[in-house]
């Protein structure tokens, strides 16, 4: 009896799945990623420049809830648990604080993916916004419990303000990896 | 092994409350052993620190570059100043000649012992380690000099921080300005003790001044030898009111931009004796010896 193999969704020439296919396409799908990694390497590198230590957690908290709404095929919980190991071995804050914050803005963004991925783009960064108090109050809390005194607030409200500014930039970023780098490989 | 759909999508949800499980954990594992969690940073430190060498390295040429640009801008003023400057100085370098000479002859009147020199080692710091919790920075050294846990960081001008933890190539060094900093300090006009306590801002207050003899405005801060690895004397800033009833310590090292830091060890530098003031007992002779049948034999306790 023939077996019946559903149509092609978008039917034309399809690339062969050979080797190098196989390699361009890991290099493409673990672009989200590799992204975060390096900005947390090269963010903890001695660059001088200005807020330098709240930039980190800002930019990697707006890259994985946009990967994390729009394509999470990306951006896997486990792979957020490596990367939020490794920012925080390079950065020498309270250990597990910042992994946690990764996983659980990875969540809420999971979480919420089906409406969020639907809306305009002002209420997706107010979201993101609302996400980003959140998550700098507890790792507030969380870094004045672990040192047993009261830290100090203001940069916290600097890493969110800075978090909430940056988030139209990385969007825009995003959706260009996303069209160009990223889908490039899409097969179907 | 083939799994029903449902059971994998099943597991698929259970991953992310999995590993924000596995999250606390790791930050209680960091609470209950902070040592491994330093290693572990430490080494990835020590990995990256050739790296970070190559990052800082074209920045100092520049602000060396751009240094000497500004300087030859204003080489004019800076010239009639260096000039009367020297005037001054020259007159300084009599009176200090003279001091010295004097110093000299009366140190040999006194028998005075000279203080031991003590070792130390030079790095570039590599990376601020500063983060929104702490104030310290790395530092380059090379992997056979022996730096130990407890040393002290000087630049050029004063007294920067203490070795925290020691690498293979790399050592962090916990600055003045950190909030977990404590250093005993004596000022020098007033000559009252008082502790410098850090506090994440760019300046140290000084608690527990005695309250009849506070702080003056601008007078010298130095250590105070009370603790074992910390000689006293060694410049660490002035004193400033930041308001009135606030006293701060403004650090001579500029601990904003570290360039280059010397680590001192002064660990075997002064040890008091050992029990000082004891008064040895007398000897009380024989003690009363137990009847037989309470004796207790080498091997086994008093209850056989």
């Amino acid at each position: 009896m023939k077996t019946f193999t559903p149509p092609p969704i978008r039917p034309g020439i399809h690339p062969r799945s050979g080797l190098g296919y196989r390699i361009d396409h890991g290099m493409r799908s673990s672009v989200p990623c590799l992204f975060v990694f390096f900005v947390a390497l090269v963010l903890s590198a001695p660059l001088n420049l200005p807020g330098q230590v709240e930039l980190m957690p800002a930019v990697i908290m707006a890259t994985i809830f946009l990967w994390s709404v729009f394509v999470p095929v990306f951006m896997p919980s486990i792979a957020v648990f490596m990367l939020g190991i490794w920012v925080d071995i390079l950065s020498f804050g309270p250990a597990g604080v910042m992994l946690l914050l990764m996983l659980i803005v990875h969540g809420v963004a999971l979480s919420g993916r089906y409406t969020l991925a639907r809306v305009n783009f002002f209420v997706l960064w107010f979201v993101f916004g609302v996400v980003m108090v959140g998550v700098t109050a507890l790792q507030w809390v969380l870094c004045s419990a672990l040192a047993l005194h009261i830290v100090e607030f203001l940069p916290f409200v600097f890493e969110t303000v800075l978090a909430f500014g940056s988030f139209p930039v990385l969007y825009t970023g995003f959706v260009w990896t996303y069209r160009f780098v990223v889908n490039n490989a899409d097969p179907s | 092994m083939p799994v029903s759909i449902q059971f994998r999508q099943a597991l698929g949800k259970l991953v992310l409350p999995a590993l924000i499980l596995v999250a606390c954990g790791v930050i209680l594992l960091g609470k209950a052993d902070r040592p491994l969690i330093g290693k572990l940073r430490m080494q990835t430190a020590d990995l990256l620190a050739p790296a970070y060498g190559l990052v800082a390295w074209p920045q100092a040429k520049l602000r060396w570059l751009s240094g000497n640009l500004q300087d030859i801008r204003n080489l004019e003023a800076e010239n009639i100043r260096l000039r009367a400057e020297n005037v001054s100085l020259r007159h300084w370098y009599d009176v200090a000649a003279a001091l010295a000479d004097e110093n000299a002859a009366l140190k040999s009147n006194l028998h005075w012992i000279p203080d031991n020199a003590p070792a130390f080692v030079t790095g570039r710091v590599v990376r601020d380690t500063s983060g929104l919790y702490a104030r310290a920075v790395l530092l380059a050294i090379n992997p056979d000099t022996a730096v130990r846990k407890g040393g002290i960081a000087l630049d050029g001008s004063g007294l920067v921080g203490r070795v925290t933890e020691v690498g293979k190539r790399s050592v962090r060094v916990l600055l003045i300005t950190d909030s977990s900093s404590r250093l005993p300090v004596t000022l020098e006009s007033s000559h009252a003790a008082a502790i410098m306590a850090g506090d994440n801002t760019a300046l140290p207050r000084i608690i527990f001044y005695p309250q009849d003899n506070v702080p003056i405005e601008g007078e010298r801060v130095v250590t105070n030898g009370e603790i074992e690895s910390l000689p006293a004397g060694l410049p660490v800033g002035h004193v400033h009111y930041l308001r009135p009833g606030q006293p701060v310590v403004v650090p001579a090292a500029a601990l904003d931009h570290i360039d280059i830091l010397r680590i001192f060890d002064y660990e075997d530098s002064v040890s008091p004796p050992d029990a000082p003031g004891r008064v040895p007992l007398p000897n009380v002779g024989r003690t009363m010896s137990l009847p037989s049948q309470f004796q207790s034999h080498p091997d086994q306790g008093l209850h056989g």
